[in-house]
């Protein structure tokens, strides 16, 4: 019986105060998502442009005074506030999540791999997949704590040798991504990795190429989600886990 | 310099790793013995051993900054940075940083590049390394050099996992850095 037919089943935290002002800072975890709710942050917000300091999420002294303040929404709170917003990036209208201000924060990054790896060590996870290129920033590192091979998912042409390749829908148009033949084997279990999920269209893409092959990707891992663009919905069964959205 | 020269002479990590890159003849076109590091990838010992012996080196040379050049160089780059406490900067082509950069062109066999880098990533004193999977004629990594050079890092070394020899100036220096390389490229292993 395959251990991760069964959700993934996280440790709940023990019951613990919620204050009113956190419970609006934080969506409320389900089953599938870990006591690790991704923190919330209004990213469709006043922002008109000009000036790009991170946008700075910032906790209320109630909260902050509260002696149960759990670690880990602690990082995960760091980490949401080093990710910085770049308006009308790379079009006018978009307001882009740029998470390298996140990597040149040492204890922030370390948390991000952290907060996947406690997700996903001991777990059977096989395969860490990375999407060209924010992926690949994420995936080795969890891959190389967990005892998983990391593969990377990249845009057509750049893989050599023999590759199987899977076109998806883009806003307008079409992409290919593409991965190696023999990278992975039937019956491995994948997480696929990416910096940010927006309408989930690549994500899928990584799922198709991995089940093209007989891998089950167990979930999809992001350090942001745009909840707005839906993607969520796009992954339908898939399940997928956040750190930020 | 290579790895074997500088302390790890038989050490046998270095042969795993040589064993795992893969060579595809002809890509990206005719003539070139493209030198495959994804196999690497494959083998977590391998992977963990070719991080390691970057970490080993650099983790008490006070280095602050690990630059990584995309995008193979992110697969290295990255792990090494979380182990020394070092900040990871990527330096990206033309157009993908989303922020105020400073651009540094190369040449390429026929045009030009550009390498990126995000205004305010690196600071004045700072000590740098550079990361990238191979090292050829050395365009790339200089251009690196330059850009954080720029803005008044210093860069310590310049590191790749494989290293092209008779690319590299014999005294083993990309303007004037030092550059330390894993392994040699692998010949064509059987008849293509």
């Amino acid at each position: 019986m395959n251990a991760l037919s069964q959700p993934l089943h996280l440790k709940i935290s023990e019951a613990k105060i919620v204050s009113p002002l956190r419970s609006s800072v934080f969506t409320k975890p389900d089953f599938f998502t870990p006591n690790t709710a991704p923190a919330s942050r209004s990213i469709y917000s006043r922002f008109t442009g000009g000036a790009t300091v991170p946008e700075r999420r910032r906790m209320s002294g109630a909260a902050m005074a509260t002696s149960n303040v759990d670690a880990t929404d602690d990082r995960i709170a760091r980490i949401a506030s080093t990710i910085r917003v770049i308006p009308d990036f790379p079009k006018p209208g978009i307001l882009f999540q740029d998470i390298t201000t996140l990597l040149l924060d040492h204890k922030a990054f370390k948390d991000t791999i952290d907060l996947f790896v406690e997700r996903y060590k001991d777990k059977n996870i096989n395969v860490i997949a990375g999407i060209e290129a924010r992926g690949f920033i994420f995936g080795p590192p969890i891959a190389l704590a967990i005892g998983a091979k990391f593969v990377p998912m990249r845009k057509p042409k750049k893989l050599p040798g023999e590759v199987i390749s899977e076109e998806y829908s883009l806003e307008y148009g079409t992409d290919i991504m593409e991965m190696h033949v023999g990278a992975v084997q039937p019956g491995e279990n994948a997480v696929v990795v990416d910096d940010l999920i927006a309408t989930g269209g690549t994500l899928n893409a990584a799922i198709s190429l991995l089940g093209r092959v007989g891998v089950t990707v167990v979930e999809c891992a992001c350090v942001i989600e745009l909840k707005e663009l839906k993607g969520r919905e796009k992954l339908g069964d898939n399940p997928l886990f956040v750190l930020v959205s | 310099m290579f790895a074997a020269e500088n302390g790890l002479k038989g050490d046998p990590r270095l042969e795993a790793i040589s064993d795992a890159i893969r060579v595809i003849p002809h890509f990206p076109k005719p003539g070139i013995m493209f030198q495959d590091i994804t196999p690497l990838f494959l083998n977590h010992k391998v992977f963990k051993d070719t991080v390691d012996i970057f970490v080993e080196r650099y983790r008490d040379m006070a280095i602050s900054v690990v630059a990584g050049i995309e995008a193979r160089g992110f697969m290295f780059a990255p792990c090494i940075a979380l182990a020394i406490g070092a900040k990871f900067v990527p330096l990206r082509k033309r157009g993908k940083l989303p922020g105020k950069v400073i651009s540094e062109a190369y040449e390429l066999e026929y045009g030009k590049d550009c390498l990126e880098m995000h205004v305010g990533a690196v600071q004045q004193g700072e000590k740098a390394v550079v990361i990238d999977d191979l090292v050829a004629t050395g365009g790339t990594i200089s251009a690196a050099i330059k850009l954080l050079e720029c803005v008044g890092a210093e860069v310590v070394e310049c590191a790749c996992v494989i290293g092209v020899p008779e690319l590299i100036k014999a005294e083993n220096r990309l303007n004037g850095k030092a550059l330390y390389m894993l392994v040699e490229p692998n010949e064509v292993q059987g008849c293509c």
